[in-house]
């Protein structure tokens, strides 16, 4: 069949045709580091967009005000000291040897510039609400700001440690979508290219004034399957994935080619019950659901043992935490017992929940508390629905609801206020004690006094259950086996931080 | 003639229309993206204030009021998500999605319509029970199966191939693969049985009787008249081919349109997703549009027909 195969032959030229704008291969060198994360940035202005994919790659190219080193203790960075010349005014004095990639100093006019900003609601930044509390910046000295607070505001240094630095000079000039697309900041590594939807390709800074990174190049691309994400590092073809779950996290402990690296973040699982709903109005009910839920056999059974069960809604890498808080214990004849009491046995309890999260871990919760005697409706609604349905008002809220939070901020402030107090759209509690608690803690700077305002609302969590703590949830990284990387409770990557071991 | 192409191009532009509207509709229905761009301990007045910079707020009819007026001026609108065109994000992935789609389309042509013509001519023959087996098996394995399948012998085992990105033409060979066998399945039935109800007809005998060999009359005669059915079926798969790459785009990280869609569908990007809509019921349109008139080029008798119509 002559024909057919000229006809073949003509196709092969046509598809080589179609392929040739793919670019040729970059040899995979160890001065590269490919990272595969699960979709493309969506921006790479810092001040912008703030889901996971963005905030990975872009903090390699800013500096923050200050910063967390391995430990989570807040560091300086651009700000090197900073002293509270009254509860609501707190003075920074900015380093003065750092250099924008395109060679200008970074003074602190850019400082005020970047939290003005950030903090003026027409610029709409999504990332508002973790600022808003600063109402002005001002440079106070040649190398000093001043920020202004509505009202004492302890989380303030640990808000800063999100907060970019941009370049005045060259935001203004070109403008917020233009550096958007080419972003120039002082970090660690310089803004190379963005092949949309397929790359983002960042250079080291050699100029910079910290720790240089150990790769030259680093390429962060767009890989939304988990499977291929791992066989994109047991090939060679990536030296750094994210979000692997635990099955995938065994293979690659069997792998000779990648290690898992996983770190326990400051993301904490739980079960919020609804106290303005029957059958959660009763006590007994909220407690027998605490005590139904086999914390330890969820981490065990589902999620290979990386996570770790909790019994208050904080970690040890927050502020807040409370040493000696214990939950209820698994005991569900306790349970039954309890549901018995109050007469509700039988009720079927709507769950809300999201495909987000994980369904294994929301299935086996369903079944502990149908077995107890409250059979369980799963409500399963896209991420959105379920925003709007777990942030309404009490009594139309779900009755129980599945989430995880964190407000990457490592402070219970962050955790605590906007579920448990009632002006919060994502509380379903009514308690004046609680407000009152949360407020004081909110609003003053002696630690003291902050702790033992949360050491109340956490006993108040084990005792009353509106919520039940479930696990504190591990990150699982993988990565080549000789990258030295350790990853932390922020679920922040820092390129400077990584290196080949010899 | 353009009686008929005048008549066909006013119905596409009232069903792209038709799919805009519902598009723009559908995606509302169950709220706006608000609250996925926030933080989690964002407050209400947070969430308020971003709404109303985003538009949210108006009503609906406002909203789609002023996107069909940008439509009229070709502006798709920015995606608030990304903070860029949704012109400069599909023109981007386009590239893409068509050297893909090229790809599939080499694998679905060039194995699948020899082989289904094979598999006719040699109809009794041993040789085509393995051929059998292997179309039916491309029909029956599911995508996300056998690429992962693939990229584990190809990629991880035996080293030959990357295993996804877009970064060299041998990228371009797994994904091409993984989306075009299932076309290929379908064109092989297709022209296997176009061929065998073509292999009974007259001229068929004719041609044996005046001593022709098969080859000659197949190639000559017979294919010509096997075609139609294969370009009616060819014109849906390559629509199938540009649309529903999404799952082979997922698992191989292939930047092509289908992997935009789900991204944008998931973050609630409205404005892009109704960008690929649109894009999406065009192509379709337009490819069926072609195909009627590619009927008319091979098949001389329908061309009569049509004209006296």
């Amino acid at each position: 069949m002559p024909r057919i195969d000229r006809l073949l032959a003509a196709a092969s030229l046509c598809l080589a045709l179609f392929a040739s704008p793919l670019i040729g291969t970059t040899a995979h060198a160890k001065d590269a580091l490919i990272v595969d994360l699960v979709s493309e940035p969506s921006s790479l202005d810092p001040q912008k967009q703030w889901n996971p994919d963005s905030y990975y790659v872009y903090r390699n190219i800013f500096d923050n005000m200050l910063t967390r080193d391995d430990d989570g203790k807040i560091v300086p960075q651009i700000a090197t000291a900073w002293k509270y010349a009254s509860d609501t005014e707190v003075v920074f004095t900015i380093r003065d040897d750092v250099k924008f990639h395109d060679g200008a100093p970074l003074t602190a006019e850019d400082v005020a510039f970047s939290v003005k900003r950030i903090i003026d609601p027409k610029f709409a930044s999504p990332q508002l609400g973790q600022f808003n509390k600063i109402t002005s910046a001002e440079v106070t000295g040649e190398h000093e700001v001043t920020l202004k607070t509505d009202g004492a505001y302890p989380v303030l240094l640990a808000q800063l440690v999100k907060l970019s630095v941009v370049p005045k000079h060259v935001v203004e000039k070109v403008g917020d979508d233009a550096f958007n697309l080419a972003p120039i900041g002082s970090g660690p590594y310089k803004f190379d290219k963005w092949q949309r939807g397929v790359s983002v390709t960042l250079a080291r800074n050699d100029d910079y004034w910290a720790d240089r990174g150990t790769f030259t190049i680093a390429e962060f691309r767009a890989v939304p399957d988990a499977a291929t994400r791992v066989a994109d590092l047991q090939s060679g073809a990536a030296d750094l994935v994210v979000s692997l779950d635990s099955d995938l996290a065994a293979q690659l402990k069997g792998s000779s080619a990648a290690k898992p690296l996983i770190a326990l973040t400051e993301r904490v699982a739980y079960v919020k019950l609804n106290p303005t709903l029957p059958p959660f109005n009763d006590v007994r009910v909220r407690q027998a659901v605490a005590h139904a839920i086999d914390k330890q056999g969820l981490v065990d059974g589902i999620l290979g043992g990386f996570d770790k069960p909790a019994d208050q809604m904080a970690t040890p890498s927050h502020f807040g935490y409370v040493e000696g808080i214990t939950g209820s214990a698994y005991d569900p004849e306790l349970a039954k017992k309890l549901i018995a009491e109050a007469g509700v046995s039988g009720t079927h309890l709507a769950f809300a929940t999201s495909p987000t999260f994980d369904q294994r871990i929301v299935q086996a919760i369903a079944q502990m508390l149908t077995d107890v005697g409250l059979p369980v409706d799963l409500q399963l609604t896209d991420m959105a629905t379920y925003l709007k349905h777990v942030q309404s008002d009490p009594d139309k809220q779900p009755m129980i609801s599945f989430g995880r939070w964190s407000c990457a901020c490592q402070d219970v402030d962050g955790v605590l206020f906007p579920l448990l107090h009632s002006s919060s759209s994502w509380s379903s509690l009514q308690n004046p004690d609680i407000d009152k608690l949360l407020d004081t803690a909110r609003n003053t700077l002696d630690e003291k006094a902050r702790l033992d305002a949360y050491k109340k609302v956490s006993e108040f969590i084990a005792s009353d259950v509106p919520l039940v703590p479930l696990y504190q949830a591990a990150a699982i990284y993988g990565a080549a086996n000789g990258l030295k990387w350790q990853p932390t409770a922020n679920e922040s990557m820092f390129l400077n931080r990584m290196s080949w071991a010899d | 003639m353009s009686a008929f192409f005048l008549k066909r191009t006013l119905q596409a532009i009232i069903a792209v229309m038709g799919v805009i509207t519902l598009i723009f509709f559908l995606q509302r229905l169950s709220g706006d993206p608000t609250l996925l761009l926030v933080p989690q301990n964002a407050t209400q007045a947070d969430i308020d204030a971003l709404r109303h910079s985003l538009g949210f707020d108006r009503p609906l009819v406002v909203q789609y009021l002023d996107f069909m007026r940008n439509l009229l001026s070709f502006d798709l609108g920015r995606s608030f998500v990304q903070n860029v065109d949704v012109t400069t994000l599909i023109w981007s992935r386009l590239p893409y999605t068509l050297m893909l789609a090229g790809g599939a389309l080499v694998v679905a042509f060039g194995i699948g319509i020899p082989l289904g013509v094979l598999m006719a001519v040699r109809r009794d023959k041993p040789e085509v029970r393995p051929m059998m087996a292997l179309v039916l098996a491309c029909q029956s394995m599911p995508t996300f199966w056998s690429a992962i399948l693939m990229i584990l012998v190809f990629a991880v085992w035996l080293g030959w191939l990357p295993p996804s990105g877009a970064r060299e033409p041998a990228s371009l060979i797994m994904p091409s693969i993984a989306l075009g066998m299932l076309s290929m399945a379908t064109f092989a039935r297709v022209s296997r049985t176009a061929v065998l109800d073509e292999l009974e007809k007259d001229y068929v005998r004719t041609g044996h009787a005046k001593g022709l060999p098969m080859r000659r009359i197949v190639m000559r005669h017979l294919l010509r008249n096997a075609s139609i059915p294969v370009v009616s079926v060819g014109a849906l798969e390559i629509a199938n081919l540009l649309a529903g790459a999404v799952i082979t785009e997922t698992v191989f990280a292939w930047p092509g349109l289908g992997q935009l869609t789900v991204q944008a569908i998931n973050a609630r990007d409205f404005l892009v997703v109704q960008g690929v809509v649109l894009l999406g019921s065009v192509t379709a349109i337009v490819l069926n549009l072609i195909a009627d008139l590619l009927y008319s080029l091979i098949d001389p008798r329908i061309r009569v027909g049509g004209d006296t119509a």
